[in-house]
């Protein structure tokens, strides 16, 4: 009673934490669908089952890059948020405020897409977007630019103020990653939580890649206008991928909390975090900084130092979280007793999804093998591996968690499976075409590459209709959730 | 120090860059002029504001809600002065460069040493992870710019100024981020605390109420 009158003193709408995250992940659930549609558009077409205009594909392609990368950080920020806020004083009207900029980014980039036709990919590779050969306008590639800032502005506001809650309680980022524990110079009992050390790791990254995306988008925005300004093309190159890579790549470190919080409620076993565990993500912070230089294995102009530690850091980079995610989810399943329902499932699927995925990419960041993979259909092929079924299966187990804690699960398992299935279908039919040295981002093919293309589209069917079945339930269940606690047993 | 010593102090330092040896020398080259003279300036204005703060009316510092109109000038009158256009003026006409020489102190330093304390954490966070990519920026545009933008700067200046532009911004970055590593940042870190605690009272009244 006193509580609710203090809430009504402040005088403000009182949108409640939990609230806030179903609303981030209920338009995360519609925009995953929508642009897994566009994915399977671009799937149909290139199988020659649908006709789509050349540039429309790539328009299509632009949007769905863009869109998936966009709502990937939006979901997992939202898995990160929920979890974080336990041990940390974190701001809901901040929270909400990355939703609103998320949203305004999201109309002018669809609009740049479908309006103005623009079409040179979510990384807007210097200086693409100024030359359009006619297909789009100067304005069009602006708004493209323009909503990308939106969308970094609140991003970065996020992560600042989880910084900022952070810092209150942990005397420096340094101590929420658990550095000495790392070193063993205080006892891993006493080391942050798991969600503190994740979410610190994804705030030192992001924070860096949107301060240097923020530059390289102001540069490309002004030569788009005054195209005599002319940059070095390939130190624009290193920028956008240090945004693009870090941006991409830390939504999996921000979705793997659920993985820590969500196993061990079912398995009635803690996340056990040794200094092994700290040790990886510090590892893994240092690695996340610098691996984005596998973008360049091509570039002949970089220095060769750069491309040998590009690669090192390639093979190492996800592997020392990776190991410990994976142990550790043994070991909080094994023997548990753990009864299987979606959400558990979900989450074990986005480890397995994570560590399958790796394998092909580690391969990839090899420079002797990405002379011939690069540029193939091998890449969508692990980077879906570990997307799709890694990040989006923890993405949708966080969303399971919170909206069914009834065992009624009869109508989520048939999505789960329907997901899974597909979703190896499609990814399988990626990689063997990459490994038939099938070209990406082709929007024609060729007979003999049809094989592959419509087996993808039967598996991206099957995966998107399992995906709906989960989404949709999530929307009944929401109504509940709003006021439920989370789930326990 | 005393309030007087400092204004006393203050005064000396802006004749000092003010006449015509200093100020020639640094104006000379733009990399100097950008990165050392403004910014001398600016310190100069947060020592006045040191001095001025418990004068400072009360009615002021209510107008200045969370720092932000301060910070706002503060943003406005560094982002002026980083163009071309004013820096050639500035050099062109000495009336001109007056103008430089009282708005950095009195618009910009002023602000900076009043409004930062009132601005909380995020707030602070965010206008230093605005002004680090600025400042890279405006260092790549010089660099990347087809022709001069100074009449009184040759174009190697123009270089070596985007290339210093570009080396504070990574410096300024680097800083800033060991200083959040380690947590150097006593005085933050209880201001943060504070509003924290409070942000916490309010959170966690809210979800008495929504689950009430
Ligand atoms: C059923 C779901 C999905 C389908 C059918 C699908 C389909 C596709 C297709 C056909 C391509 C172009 C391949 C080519 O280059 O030839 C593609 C590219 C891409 N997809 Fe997906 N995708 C799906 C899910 C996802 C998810 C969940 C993400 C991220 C979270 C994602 C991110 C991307 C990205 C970043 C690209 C690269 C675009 C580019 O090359 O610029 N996709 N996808
Ligand atoms: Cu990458």
């Amino acid at each position: 009673m006193t509580m609710a009158v203090t809430a009504g003193r402040t005088g403000r709408t009182a949108i409640s934490p939990r609230a806030a995250v179903l609303a981030y992940l209920a338009v995360a659930g519609v925009v995953f669908l929508l642009m897994m549609l566009l994915g399977l558009t671009m799937r149909l077409a290139q199988a020659q089952w649908i006709d789509v205009p050349p540039n429309f594909f790539y328009v299509v392609m632009t949007m769905h890059g863009a869109g998936m990368v966009g709502i990937a950080g939006l979901s997992s920020a939202a898995v990160m948020w929920h979890f974080v806020r336990r041990h940390d004083p974190v701001s809901t009207a901040v929270f909400l405020t990355n939703l609103v900029f998320f949203l305004i980014g999201a109309v002018l980039i669809l609009g740049a897409g479908f309006i103005g036709g623009f079409g040179a990919a979510w990384t807007f590779l210097f200086p693409l977007p100024a030359h359009s050969g006619g297909l789009w306008s100067v304005n069009a590639a602006a708004s493209y630019l323009i909503g990308l800032i939106f969308i970094g502005v609140g991003f970065l506001l996020l992560h600042l103020d989880i910084a900022r809650g952070i810092l209150s309680k942990y005397h420096g980022l340094g101590a929420a990653l658990g550095v000495k524990q790392a070193f063993g110079l205080a006892p891993a009992e006493a080391g942050p939580p798991p969600a503190v050390t994740a979410s610190t790791m994804a705030l030192i990254a992001n924070i860096l890649g949107i301060v240097v995306g923020a530059a390289v988008l102001v540069i490309s925005l002004v030569n788009l206008y005054v195209p005599s300004f002319t940059f070095n093309t390939l130190a624009a190159k290193n920028l956008i991928y240090y945004f693009g890579h870090t941006f991409i790549n830390v939504t999996i470190y921000m979705a793997v909390i659920a993985v820590y919080e969500i196993l061990p409620v079912y398995s009635h076993r803690k996340w056990k975090t040794n200094w092994a565990f700290y040790l990886a993500w510090v590892l893994s912070t240092v690695f996340v900084l610098t691996v984005y230089t596998h973008h360049l294995l091509m570039d002949f102009a970089m220095p060769t130092w750069t491309l040998v530690a590009g690669q090192v850091i390639s093979w190492l980079s996800g592997l020392p979280v990776l190991l410990v995610t994976a142990f550790g989810t043994l070991t909080v399943v094994y023997r548990s007793g753990l009864r299987w329902n979606p959400a558990a499932a979900l989450v074990f699927l986005g480890v397995a999804g994570w560590a399958i995925g790796v394998i092909p990419a580690i391969a990839d960041g090899t420079i002797a093998v990405n002379s011939v993979m690069h540029n193939t259909q091998w890449v969508p092929g692990h980077f879906h591996t570990y997307l799709l079924l890694g990040m989006v299966a923890m993405v949708l187990g966080f969303m399971t968690y919170l909206t069914n804690p009834q065992p009624r699960y009869g109508f989520a398992w048939l999505g789960y499976w329907l997901y899974l299935v597909g979703g190896v279908i499609f990814v399988i039919a990626f990689l063997l075409a990459g490994a038939a040295s099938v070209p990406r981002r082709y929007a024609v093919h060729v007979a003999q590459w049809l094989p592959y293309d419509r087996i993808g589209s039967i598996g991206a069917a099957l995966a998107i209709a399992g995906v709906l079945i989960l989404v949709v339930r999530f929307f009944v269940g929401m109504r509940t959730a709003v006021l439920a606690e989370d789930p326990i047993g | 120090m005393s309030t007087r010593r400092l204004l006393i102090a203050a005064c000396g330092f802006w004749l000092v860059l003010w006449l015509p040896p200093a100020r020639s020398a640094l104006e000379s080259d733009m990399a100097l002029h950008m990165a050392l003279q403004m910014p001398l300036l600016i310190v100069l204005g947060v020592l006045l504001a040191a001095a001025a703060r418990h004068d400072e009316p009360r009615w002021l510092a209510s107008a200045d809600w969370l720092g932000i109109p301060g910070i706002v000038a503060v943003v406005l009158g560094t982002s002026f002065w980083m163009l071309p256009l004013a820096l050639d003026q500035a050099i062109a006409d000495f009336r001109f460069d007056l103008v430089k020489f009282l708005t950095l102190p009195i618009l910009v330093g002023m602000p900076l040493g009043l409004s930062w304390r009132r601005m909380p954490p995020l707030g602070r966070a965010f206008i230093w992870a605005n002004f680090i990519p600025k400042l890279g920026a405006v260092g790549g545009l010089y660099l990347g710019a087809p022709t001069r933008l100074c009449a009184y700067y040759r174009i190697d200046q123009q270089e070596l100024a985007g290339w210093t532009l570009i080396a504070v911004a990574i410096a300024l970055g680097i800083t800033w981020f060991i200083a959040a590593f380690i947590g150097w940042t006593p005085s933050c870190a209880q201001q943060a605390s504070r509003h924290s605690a409070e942000g916490a009272g309010r959170q966690r009244a809210f979800g008495g109420a929504s689950a009430a």
